[in-house]
């Protein structure tokens, strides 16, 4: 193989990888806000999901991706919504309303999408395109791996320093982190535990929703059953293996999307394993990231505990 | 507010004097009553707090001293009656509204986050503009209060470092930071030694000079004669309200139980047997890898009771964990009537006859939803006696409960009841008959009069001696000394996870053992 | 005044009326939701119901239907009794329909009374290792059940896809294209009952319902698993060997969810095919769920939803409304549900204002 063929396909990884963190980038950094507030969110892929199919939906119907964008934050805040009336209000516990979401998201986007559809040709739209950043993205190597991308793959690479500010640098932040290590501390001082959890939790579904818009607008042209097919637990899987740390999160995404972005060129590129496999990689992935995981220092102490005075 | 004059408003420097022919009122409580789920908790209770002064709720667990003082916090609404804080019926609804009038609390459990500084615990929730984190007003106005009360603390370290004793000024500075008028301090010496309590009660008494008011909840008459004023409650009434100068302990102990409290313990004297447990140089890691256990060497002897002293989270938990084998130790041996367990599962070890009273009990030694019946064979479920088959044998068992109930006295409609539902005192019976049921030879008792009523206290006592007379070693820790001076043969007292001294309790007397509770060794020789 | 109380004591009433209360709520929230794809919700309901219970034909599909629904139910209401959120009911389907398939390749040619049990024991045997893989990762390496099982089902998903796309297992011809197996002979279906068009199938679940009950209800593993589920602290501190019981739990639910792979593998489908499994596991959460986490209540709510399941068809045929209806109106009513068994556990009374 030719040098300039080389660099080529690693330019091509390397921006892949970008692009397939975008998604996940987006989620993670929103789930880790929700996490550290407390509620241990496995709804991620349901959200996830729904953001794609409202996303698809709009794109198609209006032909505007960015209102499409919009929607799909929309459509992931109302689920947030759902899931902190479930865990905050009612105090169902977490995994439980987890996975009713996911089932429930599964289930209607599959029935909205077949009614929309109703077996005529199924609507198409153009994605997102690369947006070359002028001048950066003539950089050698550099260039065409960084700054030729979409808009939004630039905007989630300012995501994780801005939810590290939040997180440690504003009051906000501090409340946060309080709610997911000891509520009590802020009910004892009159400041209300369930508000705050509604806007920790539609925050980081409307973030998901986000990232499941994306998947949808730029990597696709049309919906299908289980779209965003196990991200969302990638996301969930990387804020563990991520220690519920920005850059820990960011390091664990980026090594499931260069995984990713690995297996897809080596379809293209041909070597001797059944693509199926290939694509089975990151999920086998994730389970041997997880058994190496062993101390979990960061684990927000109340994560998983509905709060109640009792 | 601001417009009407303000007499009932404390001035910090003549509150107390000024008011001595009509004291103004910081807060009064007028026939509150709360339910809970069929249970009242506060029945037509009245109260008073002049400003100023120091007032005590005494009475037993589960009097209501904690939902009175809930309510005055706002942590729960009352059902009936009325509160009034400086005049002004109130209504509350939320700890927010409590601390808008300046009412602030101490909680038994402290409410602290580990991972935070000492800092960040205290002004997380209190900054109420701009939205970056700004603690330089906060440090300036701590470092003030600190100054003040004479409180030593270091603003940066992380509360998961502090010794406990150190948590509870943690919590007075949170109180202090929000400039609360009154404070309700919920038994804030339960963690203390005594050296650390007296400091507390220094403190307690210039936040009154300073115009501050001070609900004291506690059950221990020694800090209640500290006091100005008692208010004593029984099953969810205020039964009296005395000046403490006027009383004494024995009337407020009387005014507390509703009856004459005789505690004659009827210790026999039974010459200790045979070793049944040695341990040697035992050392154990916690979470953080830091040193839990120290070295600690003890050894019982059957007919005998060794007690272990020493403020909570001082490794006691952690010896009986290894004891029963529900941790393992790093080092060290331990030895059952000379056999080698050191490294031996809880199944092991109950099979060799070890009973163990755990001191969280519901959540270490029963399953909540599980009826009385099921829960006397926890552990023993796969047990021959209580099989027929491959099945449950539940005539057994129901007979077996039957029994039980009677023998123990355990209260409760029926075996079926769940035993969450069970009083601390019943639920602690059904504990002590599965384990006296089960075991022979070795019982580890922790804390296995935490929480519980007088008349309860009485029968544990009884049972526990009872099995030493019929020939158990049992190990005992108590946080009320009262226990230890009562039962035991020997008092172990432990600190930082070491055992730092050995008293014989009918020589040594309460503050020899306070010292050595604080840390300081007995002199070699000794 | 009207306030919210915890209750002491369960009240059977109350908690059969919250969860009626749910399913109508989640009817009606259905409704609502076909009535945004633009259908007529009365139209959609009539034909699901008459397609489900309105004929013999019917009531046996919904019978068929429900077989595989309240096995991956049970296996479901064993694993969340004792508070195991394993979700991998659906990869263990998938594991027990090719474990079974490995199964008949060996002992083609036995006699039935051998052939059936053997390959019905491989296809437990599948579901039972990945369950007890995933209670390793666990207990061993302390990964979280929900993910790890969730991970697996992807896996075993894609592993089929492998077999029957052009790897080993695949149809060879016209049918390579449909990622399928070649059909079962007929000697290696499973034999109908009684000249009707069920086959002896669908007993299974009905006694694999009384041994659950009974196993739960009487047994010391039952009772392990109920403490596992309400104080795992205490049941291990008194002895019980916690890892031990996780492997126990989940070995079974495994073994559960295989076994509704392997009778719809030989009972239904007949050759190894992706669509024919697809959703079993997932579906099946939502019916053990649904059945109050109960062998009985998961019985009925698996004759339910089996009988939603086989409406849909004709639904879709007579109303022109997508089946996909179906699920979606189970993850509605499970939310519902959700919700439900927690107001179980509050009572509303009538409180005297001050």
């Amino acid at each position: 193989m030719s040098g300039l063929f080389q660099e080529a396909i690693l330019i091509s990884i390397f921006a892949a990888t970008l692009r397939t963190m975008t998604p996940l980038l987006f989620s993670a950094m929103g789930e880790l806000v929700t996490q550290r507030a407390g509620i241990w969110n496995m709804g991620v892929e349901g959200t996830m999901l729904m953001g794609s199919f409202i996303a698809y939906f709009v794109a198609t119907s209006t032909g505007s991706l960015w209102l499409a964008v919009l929607a799909a934050i929309l459509a992931g805040a109302v689920m947030g919504l759902i899931i902190a009336f479930m865990t905050a209000t009612m105090r169902v516990d977490h995994f439980v309303t987890g996975l009713g979401l996911n089932l429930f998201a599964g289930g209607i986007t599959l029935y909205w999408f077949q009614s929309y559809v109703r077996g005529g040709p199924q609507p198409s739209f153009a994605g997102f395109e690369d947006v070359p950043l002028p001048f950066l993205s003539d950089i050698p190597f550099i260039g065409p791996v960084l700054f030729s991308q979409r808009l939004l793959t630039y905007a989630a690479l300012f995501i994780v320093p801005a939810i590290w500010f939040l997180l440690y640098r504003t009051r906000y932040g501090l409340e946060l982190r309080c709610l997911g290590e000891n509520p009590k501390a802020l009910d004892v001082k009159g400041l209300s535990v369930p508000v705050r959890q509604y806007g920790a939790v539609m925050f980081g579904s409307a973030m998901t929703g986000l990232g499941g818009g994306f998947l949808m607008l730029a990597f696709s042209d049309r919906f299908i059953a289980d779209f965003s097919a196990g991200r969302g637990w990638i996301v969930v899987v990387a804020l563990i293996a991520g220690n519920w740390k920005p850059k820990g999160v960011l390091m664990a995404v980026v090594a499931f999307a260069l995984l990713e972005a690995i297996a897809t060129h080596a379809q293209v590129v041909g070597v001797g394993v059944p693509r199926q496999l290939l694509l089975a990689l990151p999920y086998l992935a994730s389970i041997i990231l997880l058994m190496g995981v062993r101390f979990r220092t960061g684990q927000p102490a109340m994560l998983g505990f509905p709060y109640s005075r009792e | 507010m601001s417009l009407l004059p303000s007499i009932k408003e404390p001035t910090p420097a003549n509150a107390r004097k000024a008011g001595t022919e009509e004291t103004p009122l910081a807060l009064r409580v007028e026939g509150l009553t709360k339910r809970f789920a069929g249970v009242t908790a506060n029945d037509g209770v009245d109260f008073e707090l002049e400003v100023g002064e120091i007032h005590c709720l005494f009475g037993e667990n589960g009097a209501g001293k904690s939902t009175l003082s809930a309510c005055i916090f706002g942590f729960c609404t009352p059902d009936a009656g009325q509160i009034v804080v400086r005049g002004q019926p109130v209504e509350m609804h939320s700890p927010r509204d409590a601390i808008k009038l300046g009412i602030g609390m101490v909680h038994q459990h402290f409410v602290l986050v580990p991972e935070f500084t000492v800092l960040e615990n205290i002004i997380v929730g209190t900054q109420k503009s701009g939205w970056r984190l700004d603690d330089r007003a906060a440090r300036q106005k701590l470092k003030s209060l600190c100054d003040a009360y004479g409180i030593e603390i270091d603003l940066d370290a992380y509360v998961w470092e502090l010794a406990v004793g150190r948590q509870q000024w943690v919590e007075i500075l949170k109180a202090l930071y929000l400039d609360v008028q009154i404070l309700i301090l919920d038994e804030p010496t339960a963690v203390l030694t005594p050296d650390e309590s007296a400091r507390l009660f220094a403190i307690m008494r210039k936040m009154c000079a300073n115009g501050m008011s001070i609900i004291l909840i506690t059950h221990k008459v020694a800090e209640v004669m500290q006091s100005n004023r008692v208010t004593v409650l029984r099953k969810g009434k205020a039964v009296a309200t005395v000046q403490t100068k006027d009383t004494s302990p024995e009337e407020l102990a009387r005014l507390m139980v509703g009856r004459e409290v005789s505690f004659s313990v009827n210790k026999s004297t039974v010459a200790p047997g045979d070793t049944v447990l040695e341990v040697s140089g035992l050392g154990a890691r916690g979470y953080w890898n830091e040193a839990v256990l120290n070295q600690v060497s003890l050894s019982i002897a059957r007919h005998e009771i060794l007690g272990i002293a020493g403020v909570a989270g001082n490794g006691q938990k952690e010896l009986f964990e290894v004891l029963s084998g529900v941790r393992w130790s790093r080092e060290g041996t331990i030895r059952l009537n000379g056999e080698d367990v050191s490294r031996l599962t809880p199944r092991a070890m109950m099979d060799r006859g070890v009973g163990h009273i755990p001191d969280d009990r519901f959540r270490e030694g029963l399953v909540g939803p599980f009826s009385i019946a099921e829960n006397l064979i926890l552990g023993w479920q796969r047990n021959a006696k209580y099989r027929s088959g491959l099945f449950l044998d539940r005539g057994k068992i129901a007979a077996l409960s039957k029994t039980m109930m009677a023998r123990y006295q355990i209260a409760a409609r029926d075996d079926e009841v769940p035993v969450e539902n069970l009083s601390g005192g019943n639920a602690q019976k059904v504990i002590l008959a599965r384990e006296f049921l089960h075991s022979s030879g070795l019982l580890l008792a922790n804390q296995p009069t935490r929480g519980l009523d007088i008349g309860v206290i009485e029968y544990v006592y009884a049972q526990l001696l009872q099995k030493r007379e019929e020939g158990f070693a049992i190990l005992l820790a108590s946080e009320e000394l009262s226990d230890l001076f009562n039962l035991a043969d020997r008092i172990a007292v432990m600190f930082k996870g070491e055992i730092v001294g050995v008293v014989d309790p009918k020589t040594a007397t309460v503050e020899e053992v306070g010292m050595l509770m604080a840390g300081r060794r007995m002199e070699a020789g000794r | 005044m009207i306030r919210i109380e915890r209750r002491i004591d369960a009240n059977p009433w109350w908690t059969a009326g919250t969860l009626v209360a749910a399913l109508a709520a989640g009817m009606l929230a259905s409704a609502l939701i076909v009535a945004t794809a633009g259908a007529d919700p009365f139209e959609a309901f009539r034909t699901l119901f008459f397609g489900a219970f309105g004929s013999q034909k019917a009531v046996m599909t919904t019978l068929i239907k429900s077989t595989p629904l309240i096995l991956t139910g049970l296996a479901t209401v064993i694993a969340f009794r004792a508070q195991i959120w394993s979700i991998g009911q659906e990869g263990q389907v998938f594991a027990g329909a090719m474990a079974g398939y490995l199964g008949s390749q060996i002992l083609a040619g036995l006699p039935p009374l051998l052939f059936f049990p053997g390959v019905i024991l491989f296809g437990v045997a599948g579901g039972l290792l990945l369950g007890g893989a995933c209670a390793i990762l666990k207990t061993r390496f302390g990964v979280n059940e929900i993910v790890s099982t969730v991970m697996t089902n992807y896996l075993a998903i894609y592993l089929l896809s492998y077999l029957l796309a052009g790897g080993p297992w695949a149809e060879i011809g016209d049918g390579a294209s449909y990622q399928q197996s070649v059909p079962l002979p007929a000697a290696e279906q499973l034999p109908l009952l009684f000249g009707t068009k069920l086959h002896i199938g669908v007993l299974l679940p009905f006694v694999a319902a009384i041994c659950c009950a009974v196993m739960l209800d009487r047994t010391a593993l039952g009772y392990e698993i109920k403490a596992l589920g309400t104080n795992p602290v205490a049941l291990g501190h008194k002895g019980t060997n916690i890892a031990r019981t996780i492997i126990a739990v989940m070995c079974i639910s495994g073994g559960l969810a295989a076994l509704a792979g392997v009778i719809e593998l030989y009972g239904v489908g007949h050759r190894l095919k992706a669509d024919n499994l697809v959703g079993l596991g997932y579906a099946g959460i939502i019916v053990g769920m649904i059945g109050g986490l109960r062998p009985l209540g998961t019985v009925l709510a698996g004759l339910l939803f089996g009988g939603l399941a086989s409406g849909a068809v004709s639904m879709r045929v007579v109303s022109d409304i997508p089946a996909s209806l179906v699920p979606a109106m189970q993850g509605i009513i499970l939310l519902f549900v959700l919700c439900a068994s927690v107001m179980a556990r509050y009572k509303i009374v009538r409180g005297t204002a001050s």
